[in-house]
Protein backbone atom coordinates (compact mmCIF):
# COMPACT_ATOMS: atom_id res chain seq x y z
CA UNK A 1 0.00 0.00 0.00
CA UNK A 2 1.20 3.45 -0.87
CA UNK A 3 0.03 6.94 0.10
CA UNK A 4 1.13 9.48 -2.49
CA UNK A 5 0.96 13.28 -2.37
CA UNK A 6 1.06 15.09 -5.70
CA UNK A 7 1.91 18.78 -5.54
CA UNK A 8 -0.13 19.46 -2.39
CA UNK A 9 -0.67 23.03 -1.24
CA UNK A 10 -2.95 24.39 1.43
CA UNK A 11 -3.71 27.84 2.82
CA UNK A 12 -5.87 29.15 5.64
CA UNK A 13 -7.25 32.34 4.08
CA UNK A 14 -4.03 33.95 2.84
CA UNK A 15 -1.60 32.09 5.09
CA UNK A 16 0.06 29.43 2.99
CA UNK A 17 0.69 26.53 5.36
CA UNK A 18 1.71 23.75 2.98
CA UNK A 19 3.69 24.47 -0.20
CA UNK A 20 3.88 22.11 -3.20
CA UNK A 21 4.58 18.90 -1.34
CA UNK A 22 5.38 15.81 -3.39
CA UNK A 23 6.20 12.60 -1.56
CA UNK A 24 5.00 9.09 -0.90
CA UNK A 25 4.66 6.89 2.14
CA UNK A 26 4.91 3.12 1.75
CA UNK A 27 3.37 0.57 4.11
CA UNK A 28 5.66 -1.49 6.31
CA UNK A 29 7.36 1.72 7.43
CA UNK A 30 7.19 4.01 10.43
CA UNK A 31 7.55 7.65 9.35
CA UNK A 32 8.11 10.62 11.63
CA UNK A 33 7.35 14.21 10.79
CA UNK A 34 9.45 16.75 12.65
CA UNK A 35 9.66 20.50 12.37
CA UNK A 36 9.29 23.72 14.35
CA UNK A 37 5.95 25.02 15.70
CA UNK A 38 3.71 26.24 12.92
CA UNK A 39 5.62 24.39 10.21
CA UNK A 40 2.47 22.64 8.99
CA UNK A 41 2.86 19.21 10.62
CA UNK A 42 -0.72 18.94 11.89
CA UNK A 43 -2.10 20.45 8.69
CA UNK A 44 -0.25 17.80 6.69
CA UNK A 45 -1.84 15.04 8.80
CA UNK A 46 -5.27 16.71 8.42
CA UNK A 47 -4.83 16.68 4.65
CA UNK A 48 -3.80 13.01 4.72
CA UNK A 49 -6.83 12.08 6.82
CA UNK A 50 -9.22 13.95 4.52
CA UNK A 51 -10.26 16.41 7.24
CA UNK A 52 -8.95 19.31 5.14
CA UNK A 53 -9.18 19.60 1.37
CA UNK A 54 -5.94 20.55 -0.36
CA UNK A 55 -5.98 23.84 -2.26
CA UNK A 56 -4.08 22.22 -5.11
CA UNK A 57 -2.94 18.67 -5.83
CA UNK A 58 -4.27 15.25 -4.93
CA UNK A 59 -3.55 12.57 -2.38
CA UNK A 60 -3.87 9.00 -3.59
CA UNK A 61 -4.21 5.87 -1.54
CA UNK A 62 -2.72 3.32 -3.93
CA UNK A 63 -4.33 4.62 -7.14
CA UNK A 64 -7.53 6.15 -5.67
CA UNK A 65 -7.77 9.80 -4.67
CA UNK A 66 -8.61 9.95 -0.95
CA UNK A 67 -11.33 12.55 -1.57
CA UNK A 68 -13.12 10.22 -4.01
CA UNK A 69 -13.77 7.81 -1.14
CA UNK A 70 -16.73 8.22 1.19
CA UNK A 71 -16.04 9.33 4.76
CA UNK A 72 -16.78 5.79 5.96
CA UNK A 73 -14.33 4.27 3.48
CA UNK A 74 -11.64 6.73 4.52
CA UNK A 75 -12.32 5.81 8.16
CA UNK A 76 -11.74 2.14 7.31
CA UNK A 77 -8.38 2.98 5.72
CA UNK A 78 -6.95 5.86 7.75
CA UNK A 79 -7.15 6.43 11.51
CA UNK A 80 -6.05 9.63 13.22
CA UNK A 81 -5.06 10.25 16.83
CA UNK A 82 -5.39 14.01 16.98
CA UNK A 83 -4.32 16.49 19.59
CA UNK A 84 -7.85 17.43 20.45
CA UNK A 85 -9.03 14.70 22.72
CA UNK A 86 -11.24 16.58 25.16
CA UNK A 87 -14.77 15.25 25.33
CA UNK A 88 -17.64 17.32 26.74
CA UNK A 89 -20.07 14.55 27.53
CA UNK A 90 -19.58 11.82 30.13
CA UNK A 91 -19.19 8.79 27.84
CA UNK A 92 -17.55 5.76 29.42
CA UNK A 93 -14.09 4.68 28.25
CA UNK A 94 -15.60 1.56 26.71
CA UNK A 95 -18.16 3.64 24.77
CA UNK A 96 -15.41 5.87 23.38
CA UNK A 97 -13.26 2.92 22.31
CA UNK A 98 -16.34 1.32 20.72
CA UNK A 99 -16.75 4.49 18.62
CA UNK A 100 -13.67 3.28 16.74
CA UNK A 101 -15.89 0.54 15.32
CA UNK A 102 -18.39 3.10 14.00
CA UNK A 103 -17.45 2.66 10.31
CA UNK A 104 -18.04 -1.10 10.59
CA UNK A 105 -21.36 -1.17 12.46
CA UNK A 106 -24.39 -0.68 10.20
CA UNK A 107 -26.99 1.89 11.28
CA UNK A 108 -29.44 0.63 13.93
CA UNK A 109 -27.30 -2.48 14.53
CA UNK A 110 -25.68 -3.65 17.71
CA UNK A 111 -21.94 -4.26 17.76
CA UNK A 112 -21.07 -7.78 16.59
CA UNK A 113 -19.00 -10.23 18.65
CA UNK A 114 -16.03 -9.25 16.50
CA UNK A 115 -16.51 -5.59 17.42
CA UNK A 116 -16.79 -6.41 21.12
CA UNK A 117 -13.70 -8.65 21.00
CA UNK A 118 -11.69 -5.99 19.21
CA UNK A 119 -12.66 -3.32 21.75
CA UNK A 120 -11.75 -5.66 24.60
CA UNK A 121 -8.38 -6.50 23.02
CA UNK A 122 -7.42 -2.89 22.29
CA UNK A 123 -8.32 -1.79 25.82
CA UNK A 124 -6.12 -4.59 27.05
CA UNK A 125 -3.08 -3.77 24.93
CA UNK A 126 -3.28 -0.06 25.73
CA UNK A 127 -3.65 -0.83 29.44
CA UNK A 128 -7.01 0.84 30.01
CA UNK A 129 -9.12 -2.25 30.68
CA UNK A 130 -9.39 -1.35 34.35
CA UNK A 131 -10.73 2.09 33.37
CA UNK A 132 -13.43 0.80 31.02
CA UNK A 133 -16.42 1.93 33.09
CA UNK A 134 -14.92 5.25 34.12
CA UNK A 135 -16.21 8.44 32.53
CA UNK A 136 -13.76 9.66 29.95
CA UNK A 137 -13.98 13.32 31.00
CA UNK A 138 -12.80 12.36 34.48
CA UNK A 139 -9.55 10.70 33.35
CA UNK A 140 -6.08 12.22 33.38
CA UNK A 141 -4.62 13.52 30.12
CA UNK A 142 -2.41 10.47 29.58
CA UNK A 143 -5.21 8.02 30.32
CA UNK A 144 -7.51 9.83 27.93
CA UNK A 145 -4.80 9.76 25.26
CA UNK A 146 -4.49 5.98 25.64
CA UNK A 147 -8.25 5.72 25.36
CA UNK A 148 -8.16 7.68 22.07
CA UNK A 149 -5.23 5.52 20.96
CA UNK A 150 -7.27 2.37 21.63
CA UNK A 151 -10.14 3.89 19.65
CA UNK A 152 -7.90 4.50 16.65
CA UNK A 153 -6.52 0.93 16.85
CA UNK A 154 -10.11 -0.36 16.84
CA UNK A 155 -10.61 1.29 13.45
CA UNK A 156 -8.40 -1.50 12.15
CA UNK A 157 -6.90 0.64 9.40
CA UNK A 158 -3.90 0.17 7.16
CA UNK A 159 -2.76 3.74 7.90
CA UNK A 160 -2.36 5.23 11.38
CA UNK A 161 -1.67 8.96 11.77
CA UNK A 162 -0.37 10.12 15.16
CA UNK A 163 -0.36 13.81 16.01
CA UNK A 164 1.79 14.06 19.12
CA UNK A 165 -0.17 11.08 20.37
CA UNK A 166 2.20 10.50 23.29
CA UNK A 167 2.47 14.07 24.55
CA UNK A 168 0.76 13.37 27.88
CA UNK A 169 1.77 9.76 28.45
CA UNK A 170 4.43 8.74 30.94
CA UNK A 171 7.60 7.15 29.56
CA UNK A 172 6.46 3.63 30.39
CA UNK A 173 3.22 3.94 28.41
CA UNK A 174 4.90 5.87 25.61
CA UNK A 175 7.36 3.02 25.06
CA UNK A 176 4.59 0.42 25.28
CA UNK A 177 2.46 2.23 22.69
CA UNK A 178 5.44 2.79 20.40
CA UNK A 179 6.52 -0.85 20.44
CA UNK A 180 2.89 -1.82 19.84
CA UNK A 181 2.80 0.43 16.82
CA UNK A 182 6.17 -0.73 15.47
CA UNK A 183 5.12 -4.34 15.85
CA UNK A 184 2.02 -3.76 13.72
CA UNK A 185 4.13 -1.94 11.12
CA UNK A 186 6.56 -4.82 10.78
CA UNK A 187 4.21 -7.78 11.26
CA UNK A 188 1.02 -6.54 9.63
CA UNK A 189 2.58 -4.28 7.00
CA UNK A 190 0.88 -1.14 8.35
CA UNK A 191 1.83 2.44 7.62
CA UNK A 192 2.39 4.81 10.54
CA UNK A 193 3.05 8.53 10.23
CA UNK A 194 3.74 10.28 13.51
CA UNK A 195 4.44 13.88 14.49
CA UNK A 196 7.18 14.11 17.12
CA UNK A 197 8.87 16.92 18.99
CA UNK A 198 11.52 14.71 20.57
CA UNK A 199 14.15 14.15 17.87
CA UNK A 200 15.73 11.23 19.75
CA UNK A 201 12.38 9.47 20.02
CA UNK A 202 11.84 10.00 16.29
CA UNK A 203 15.30 8.66 15.51
CA UNK A 204 14.87 5.59 17.75
CA UNK A 205 11.54 4.48 16.45
CA UNK A 206 11.10 5.53 12.86
CA UNK A 207 12.40 4.16 9.60
CA UNK A 208 12.21 7.49 7.84
CA UNK A 209 12.09 11.17 8.82
CA UNK A 210 10.33 14.02 7.09
CA UNK A 211 11.59 17.46 8.13
CA UNK A 212 9.14 20.26 7.55
CA UNK A 213 9.79 23.98 7.71
CA UNK A 214 7.33 26.70 6.71
CA UNK A 215 5.25 24.17 4.82
CA UNK A 216 8.11 22.81 2.74
CA UNK A 217 10.02 19.54 2.92
CA UNK A 218 13.60 20.29 4.01
CA UNK A 219 14.71 16.67 4.22
CA UNK A 220 13.04 13.31 3.67
CA UNK A 221 14.62 9.87 3.87
CA UNK A 222 16.13 7.22 6.07
CA UNK A 223 16.20 8.50 9.66
CA UNK A 224 19.88 7.84 10.14
CA UNK A 225 20.80 9.64 6.92
CA UNK A 226 18.57 12.64 7.43
CA UNK A 227 19.46 13.43 11.03
CA UNK A 228 22.56 15.61 11.12
CA UNK A 229 23.92 18.74 12.71
CA UNK A 230 23.35 20.56 9.46
CA UNK A 231 19.69 19.63 8.93
CA UNK A 232 18.84 20.38 12.56
CA UNK A 233 20.51 23.80 12.32
CA UNK A 234 18.76 24.39 9.04
CA UNK A 235 15.27 23.43 10.24
CA UNK A 236 15.24 24.38 13.93
CA UNK A 237 18.03 26.97 14.03
CA UNK A 238 19.62 25.12 16.95
CA UNK A 239 23.23 24.02 17.47
CA UNK A 240 23.54 20.34 18.26
CA UNK A 241 25.82 17.35 18.37
CA UNK A 242 24.58 14.26 16.54
CA UNK A 243 26.17 10.91 17.42
CA UNK A 244 25.47 7.27 16.83
CA UNK A 245 24.51 5.68 20.15
CA UNK A 246 25.29 1.97 20.52
CA UNK A 247 22.74 1.36 23.25
CA UNK A 248 19.80 2.36 21.11
CA UNK A 249 21.44 1.55 17.78
CA UNK A 250 20.43 4.91 16.37
CA UNK A 251 21.66 8.48 16.09
CA UNK A 252 20.99 10.68 19.12
CA UNK A 253 20.96 14.44 19.34
CA UNK A 254 22.60 16.39 22.20
CA UNK A 255 22.31 20.09 22.75
CA UNK A 256 25.40 21.84 24.09
CA UNK A 257 24.42 24.23 26.86
CA UNK A 258 24.11 27.77 25.65
CA UNK B 1 -62.76 31.08 31.91
CA UNK B 2 -63.53 28.96 34.92
CA UNK B 3 -64.00 25.25 34.85
CA UNK B 4 -66.78 22.69 34.59
CA UNK B 5 -66.88 19.62 36.80
CA UNK B 6 -67.39 16.53 34.65
CA UNK B 7 -67.79 13.10 36.30
CA UNK B 8 -64.80 10.82 35.72
CA UNK B 9 -67.01 8.00 34.39
CA UNK B 10 -68.45 10.34 31.76
CA UNK B 11 -64.97 11.26 30.61
CA UNK B 12 -64.02 7.60 30.29
CA UNK B 13 -67.23 6.80 28.47
CA UNK B 14 -66.76 9.67 26.04
CA UNK B 15 -63.22 8.60 25.23
CA UNK B 16 -64.14 4.93 24.80
CA UNK B 17 -67.13 5.83 22.64
CA UNK B 18 -65.03 8.05 20.39
CA UNK B 19 -62.26 5.47 20.09
CA UNK B 20 -64.40 2.43 19.28
CA UNK B 21 -66.94 4.52 17.40
CA UNK B 22 -69.89 3.31 19.47
CA UNK B 23 -72.05 6.38 20.05
CA UNK B 24 -74.68 4.50 22.12
CA UNK B 25 -72.47 4.87 25.18
CA UNK B 26 -72.75 8.63 25.21
CA UNK B 27 -76.43 9.10 24.47
CA UNK B 28 -77.15 9.91 28.09
CA UNK B 29 -74.26 12.35 28.52
CA UNK B 30 -74.65 16.12 28.44
CA UNK B 31 -73.68 17.50 25.02
CA UNK B 32 -71.66 20.32 26.57
CA UNK B 33 -69.47 17.75 28.28
CA UNK B 34 -68.88 16.12 24.94
CA UNK B 35 -67.79 19.38 23.36
CA UNK B 36 -65.61 20.32 26.33
CA UNK B 37 -63.84 16.98 26.41
CA UNK B 38 -63.45 16.43 22.73
CA UNK B 39 -63.00 19.89 21.23
CA UNK B 40 -61.43 21.83 24.09
CA UNK B 41 -59.62 19.62 26.58
CA UNK B 42 -58.30 16.82 24.37
CA UNK B 43 -56.69 19.02 21.69
CA UNK B 44 -55.12 21.15 24.40
CA UNK B 45 -53.71 18.17 26.29
CA UNK B 46 -52.40 16.50 23.16
CA UNK B 47 -50.90 19.70 21.74
CA UNK B 48 -49.22 20.31 25.06
CA UNK B 49 -47.64 16.84 25.19
CA UNK B 50 -46.53 17.10 21.55
CA UNK B 51 -44.93 20.51 22.15
CA UNK B 52 -43.20 19.25 25.31
CA UNK B 53 -41.86 16.28 23.35
CA UNK B 54 -40.73 18.45 20.42
CA UNK B 55 -38.92 20.94 22.67
CA UNK B 56 -37.12 18.15 24.54
CA UNK B 57 -35.98 16.40 21.34
CA UNK B 58 -34.90 19.74 19.94
CA UNK B 59 -32.94 20.49 23.12
CA UNK B 60 -31.13 17.12 22.97
CA UNK B 61 -30.15 17.81 19.35
CA UNK B 62 -28.84 21.31 20.07
CA UNK B 63 -26.86 20.14 23.10
CA UNK B 64 -25.28 17.42 20.96
CA UNK B 65 -24.45 19.59 17.95
CA UNK B 66 -23.23 22.58 19.94
CA UNK B 67 -21.12 20.29 22.19
CA UNK B 68 -22.65 22.07 25.09
CA UNK B 69 -24.87 20.54 27.75
CA UNK B 70 -26.26 24.02 28.42
CA UNK B 71 -27.52 24.74 24.91
CA UNK B 72 -31.26 24.76 24.24
CA UNK B 73 -33.63 25.09 21.29
CA UNK B 74 -33.45 28.87 21.64
CA UNK B 75 -29.64 29.23 21.74
CA UNK B 76 -29.47 29.96 18.03
CA UNK B 77 -32.06 32.74 18.28
CA UNK B 78 -34.80 30.64 16.71
CA UNK B 79 -37.27 31.71 19.40
CA UNK B 80 -36.41 35.38 18.96
CA UNK B 81 -37.00 34.96 15.23
CA UNK B 82 -40.37 33.35 15.87
CA UNK B 83 -41.30 36.05 18.37
CA UNK B 84 -40.29 38.77 15.93
CA UNK B 85 -42.40 37.20 13.18
CA UNK B 86 -45.37 36.86 15.51
CA UNK B 87 -45.00 40.44 16.74
CA UNK B 88 -45.11 41.74 13.18
CA UNK B 89 -48.22 39.71 12.44
CA UNK B 90 -49.94 41.01 15.58
CA UNK B 91 -48.86 44.58 14.90
CA UNK B 92 -50.16 44.48 11.33
CA UNK B 93 -53.38 43.13 12.78
CA UNK B 94 -53.17 39.90 10.88
CA UNK B 95 -54.19 38.03 14.03
CA UNK B 96 -57.79 37.96 12.86
CA UNK B 97 -56.83 35.58 10.10
CA UNK B 98 -56.51 32.21 11.81
CA UNK B 99 -53.08 31.03 10.65
CA UNK B 100 -51.24 34.29 10.31
CA UNK B 101 -49.49 34.58 13.66
CA UNK B 102 -48.17 30.99 13.70
CA UNK B 103 -47.23 31.24 10.03
CA UNK B 104 -45.30 34.48 10.59
CA UNK B 105 -43.65 33.02 13.69
CA UNK B 106 -42.57 29.95 11.75
CA UNK B 107 -41.22 32.04 8.88
CA UNK B 108 -39.32 34.23 11.35
CA UNK B 109 -37.76 31.18 12.99
CA UNK B 110 -36.68 29.68 9.65
CA UNK B 111 -35.23 32.97 8.41
CA UNK B 112 -33.26 33.34 11.64
CA UNK B 113 -31.80 29.85 11.33
CA UNK B 114 -30.81 30.58 7.76
CA UNK B 115 -29.02 33.81 8.70
CA UNK B 116 -27.25 32.18 11.67
CA UNK B 117 -26.04 29.30 9.51
CA UNK B 118 -24.96 31.70 6.77
CA UNK B 119 -22.92 33.74 9.28
CA UNK B 120 -21.09 30.73 10.69
CA UNK B 121 -20.51 28.95 7.39
CA UNK B 122 -17.29 29.16 5.45
CA UNK B 123 -16.59 27.15 2.32
CA UNK B 124 -12.83 27.37 2.92
CA UNK B 125 -12.52 24.88 5.73
CA UNK B 126 -15.55 22.60 5.67
CA UNK B 127 -14.45 20.82 8.82
CA UNK B 128 -14.32 24.01 10.82
CA UNK B 129 -17.31 25.95 9.52
CA UNK B 130 -20.54 25.53 11.45
CA UNK B 131 -18.42 24.85 14.52
CA UNK B 132 -20.25 25.17 17.81
CA UNK B 133 -18.48 28.40 18.75
CA UNK B 134 -19.35 30.05 15.45
CA UNK B 135 -22.97 28.94 15.69
CA UNK B 136 -23.45 30.04 19.30
CA UNK B 137 -21.85 33.41 18.64
CA UNK B 138 -23.93 34.06 15.51
CA UNK B 139 -27.05 32.90 17.34
CA UNK B 140 -26.46 35.28 20.22
CA UNK B 141 -25.78 38.23 17.91
CA UNK B 142 -28.87 37.62 15.78
CA UNK B 143 -30.94 36.96 18.92
CA UNK B 144 -29.85 40.28 20.41
CA UNK B 145 -30.73 42.18 17.23
CA UNK B 146 -34.15 40.52 17.07
CA UNK B 147 -34.84 41.22 20.75
CA UNK B 148 -34.18 44.89 20.11
CA UNK B 149 -36.49 44.63 17.10
CA UNK B 150 -39.24 43.13 19.27
CA UNK B 151 -38.83 45.93 21.82
CA UNK B 152 -39.20 48.43 19.01
CA UNK B 153 -42.34 46.70 17.73
CA UNK B 154 -43.81 46.74 21.25
CA UNK B 155 -42.97 50.42 21.50
CA UNK B 156 -44.84 51.30 18.32
CA UNK B 157 -47.67 48.83 18.96
CA UNK B 158 -49.85 51.03 21.22
CA UNK B 159 -52.90 49.06 22.30
CA UNK B 160 -51.66 45.89 20.58
CA UNK B 161 -48.73 45.68 22.99
CA UNK B 162 -50.56 43.47 25.47
CA UNK B 163 -51.43 40.99 22.72
CA UNK B 164 -47.78 40.72 21.81
CA UNK B 165 -46.72 40.31 25.43
CA UNK B 166 -49.30 37.59 26.09
CA UNK B 167 -48.41 35.73 22.93
CA UNK B 168 -44.73 35.77 23.87
CA UNK B 169 -45.46 34.31 27.30
CA UNK B 170 -46.83 31.11 25.83
CA UNK B 171 -50.13 29.32 26.39
CA UNK B 172 -52.02 26.20 25.39
CA UNK B 173 -55.45 27.76 25.90
CA UNK B 174 -57.82 27.23 22.94
CA UNK B 175 -55.56 24.91 20.99
CA UNK B 176 -57.31 22.97 18.27
CA UNK B 177 -56.95 19.64 16.50
CA UNK B 178 -55.07 21.21 13.56
CA UNK B 179 -52.52 22.66 16.03
CA UNK B 180 -51.96 19.20 17.43
CA UNK B 181 -51.67 17.59 14.03
CA UNK B 182 -49.10 20.10 12.77
CA UNK B 183 -46.87 19.65 15.82
CA UNK B 184 -47.31 15.88 15.68
CA UNK B 185 -46.25 15.66 12.03
CA UNK B 186 -43.10 17.68 12.75
CA UNK B 187 -42.44 15.67 15.90
CA UNK B 188 -42.65 12.30 14.16
CA UNK B 189 -40.49 13.43 11.25
CA UNK B 190 -38.01 15.04 13.65
CA UNK B 191 -37.84 11.95 15.82
CA UNK B 192 -37.16 9.66 12.85
CA UNK B 193 -34.38 11.93 11.55
CA UNK B 194 -32.84 12.30 15.02
CA UNK B 195 -32.82 8.57 15.65
CA UNK B 196 -31.35 7.95 12.20
CA UNK B 197 -28.36 10.17 13.05
CA UNK B 198 -28.23 9.48 16.81
CA UNK B 199 -24.99 7.53 16.69
CA UNK B 200 -23.34 10.13 14.44
CA UNK B 201 -24.39 12.73 17.01
CA UNK B 202 -22.57 10.72 19.69
CA UNK B 203 -19.40 10.88 17.62
CA UNK B 204 -19.78 14.60 16.99
CA UNK B 205 -19.35 15.13 20.72
CA UNK B 206 -15.74 13.91 20.33
CA UNK B 207 -15.00 17.08 18.35
CA UNK B 208 -14.88 17.89 14.65
CA UNK B 209 -11.62 16.22 13.75
CA UNK B 210 -12.09 12.90 15.59
CA UNK B 211 -15.67 12.63 14.34
CA UNK B 212 -14.56 13.16 10.74
CA UNK B 213 -11.75 10.63 11.06
CA UNK B 214 -14.28 8.09 12.35
CA UNK B 215 -16.36 8.40 9.20
CA UNK B 216 -18.99 11.02 10.09
CA UNK B 217 -19.85 13.44 7.30
CA UNK B 218 -19.73 16.29 9.78
CA UNK B 219 -21.12 19.09 7.64
CA UNK B 220 -24.02 17.06 6.29
CA UNK B 221 -25.04 15.67 9.68
CA UNK B 222 -24.66 19.06 11.38
CA UNK B 223 -26.85 20.82 8.83
CA UNK B 224 -29.54 18.13 8.86
CA UNK B 225 -29.73 18.02 12.64
CA UNK B 226 -29.62 21.82 13.01
CA UNK B 227 -32.53 22.17 10.61
CA UNK B 228 -34.41 19.35 12.35
CA UNK B 229 -33.89 20.83 15.83
CA UNK B 230 -34.80 24.32 14.65
CA UNK B 231 -37.95 23.14 12.86
CA UNK B 232 -39.09 21.40 16.03
CA UNK B 233 -38.45 24.55 18.05
CA UNK B 234 -40.05 26.75 15.38
CA UNK B 235 -43.26 24.76 15.17
CA UNK B 236 -43.49 24.63 18.97
CA UNK B 237 -43.06 28.37 19.35
CA UNK B 238 -45.47 29.06 16.50
CA UNK B 239 -48.22 27.03 18.10
CA UNK B 240 -47.78 27.87 21.75
CA UNK B 241 -45.46 30.86 22.19
CA UNK B 242 -42.14 30.78 23.98
CA UNK B 243 -41.91 28.06 26.61
CA UNK B 244 -38.49 28.11 28.21
CA UNK B 245 -36.47 25.60 30.18
CA UNK B 246 -38.15 22.42 28.85
CA UNK B 247 -35.59 22.08 26.06
CA UNK B 248 -32.72 22.96 28.38
CA UNK B 249 -33.66 21.10 31.51
CA UNK B 250 -35.17 17.84 30.25
CA UNK B 251 -32.22 16.53 28.20
CA UNK B 252 -29.89 17.67 30.97
CA UNK B 253 -31.78 15.74 33.65
CA UNK B 254 -32.40 12.70 31.46
CA UNK B 255 -28.68 12.56 30.66
CA UNK B 256 -27.98 12.11 34.37
CA UNK B 257 -30.05 8.92 34.24
CA UNK B 258 -29.47 7.46 30.76
CA UNK B 259 -25.93 8.70 30.17
CA UNK B 260 -24.94 10.72 27.11
CA UNK B 261 -25.80 8.11 24.43
CA UNK B 262 -28.22 9.94 22.13
CA UNK B 263 -29.87 6.68 21.06
CA UNK B 264 -31.38 6.52 24.55
CA UNK B 265 -31.28 10.20 25.44
CA UNK B 266 -33.46 11.43 22.56
CA UNK B 267 -36.48 9.10 22.94
CA UNK B 268 -36.47 9.24 26.73
CA UNK B 269 -36.16 13.04 26.72
CA UNK B 270 -39.14 13.10 24.37
CA UNK B 271 -41.31 11.18 26.82
CA UNK B 272 -40.05 13.19 29.78
CA UNK B 273 -40.66 16.49 27.99
CA UNK B 274 -44.19 15.48 27.09
CA UNK B 275 -44.97 14.42 30.67
CA UNK B 276 -43.42 17.48 32.28
CA UNK B 277 -45.16 20.01 30.07
CA UNK B 278 -48.50 18.27 30.49
CA UNK B 279 -47.99 18.32 34.24
CA UNK B 280 -47.15 22.03 34.14
CA UNK B 281 -50.12 22.84 31.92
CA UNK B 282 -52.44 20.88 34.21
CA UNK B 283 -51.23 22.97 37.13
CA UNK B 284 -51.88 26.26 35.34
CA UNK B 285 -55.28 25.06 34.13
CA UNK B 286 -56.74 23.11 37.01
CA UNK B 287 -54.93 23.92 40.24
CA UNK B 288 -54.08 27.62 40.15
CA UNK B 289 -56.96 29.99 40.78
CA UNK B 290 -56.09 32.10 37.75
CA UNK B 291 -54.53 30.55 34.69
CA UNK B 292 -51.01 31.93 34.35
CA UNK B 293 -49.04 31.70 31.10
CA UNK B 294 -47.26 28.36 30.95
CA UNK B 295 -44.02 29.93 29.69
CA UNK B 296 -43.89 31.92 32.92
CA UNK B 297 -44.59 28.85 35.04
CA UNK B 298 -41.92 26.68 33.38
CA UNK B 299 -39.32 29.44 33.73
CA UNK B 300 -40.27 30.19 37.33
CA UNK B 301 -40.10 26.55 38.40
CA UNK B 302 -37.53 25.28 35.90
CA UNK B 303 -35.05 28.04 36.65
CA UNK B 304 -34.57 27.24 40.33
CA UNK B 305 -34.50 23.50 39.61
CA UNK B 306 -31.78 24.12 37.09
CA UNK B 307 -29.81 26.23 39.57
CA UNK B 308 -30.02 23.37 42.04
CA UNK B 309 -28.83 20.74 39.54
CA UNK B 310 -26.09 23.04 38.32
CA UNK B 311 -24.82 23.78 41.82
CA UNK B 312 -24.97 20.13 42.79
CA UNK B 313 -23.03 18.99 39.71
CA UNK B 314 -20.37 21.66 40.42
CA UNK B 315 -19.94 20.34 43.94
CA UNK B 316 -19.43 16.73 42.84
Amino acid sequence: MKLTLHNISFAYDNDIVIKNIDCSFISGNFYSIIGPNGSGKTTLLDLLSGFLKPGTGTIDIDKNPVLSLSKKQIAKNIALVSQDYSINFPFSVKDVVMMGRHPYIPRFSHPSDEDLDKVQLMMEVTGILHLQDRKVNELSGGERQRCVFARALCQDTQVLLLDEAFSNMDINHTLQMLSLVRQSVKQKDKLVISVFHDLNMASNWSDALLMLKKGEIKAFGNSQDVLSQQTIKNVFNVDSIVEFNEHVQAKQVYYPSI
Amino acid sequence: MGYIRIPVMDIINILIAKIIGNLNLIETINETYLAVIFDVRLPRILTCTAVGAALAVSGSLFQGILLNPLADPYTLGVSAGAAFGASIAILLNLSAAFVSVPAFAFTGACATLFVVMFLSYSSKSPGLSLSSNNLILSGIIIGAILSAGISFLKFVANEQVSVIIFWLMGSFASKTWPDFLIVMIFLMAGLCISMFFARDLNLISLGAKPATSLGVDLRKVTIILLVTGSMLAAVSVSVSGIIGFVGLLIPHMVRLITGPDNRKLIPISMLAGASLLLFADTITRAILVHEIPIGVLTALTGGPVFCWIFKKSRLN
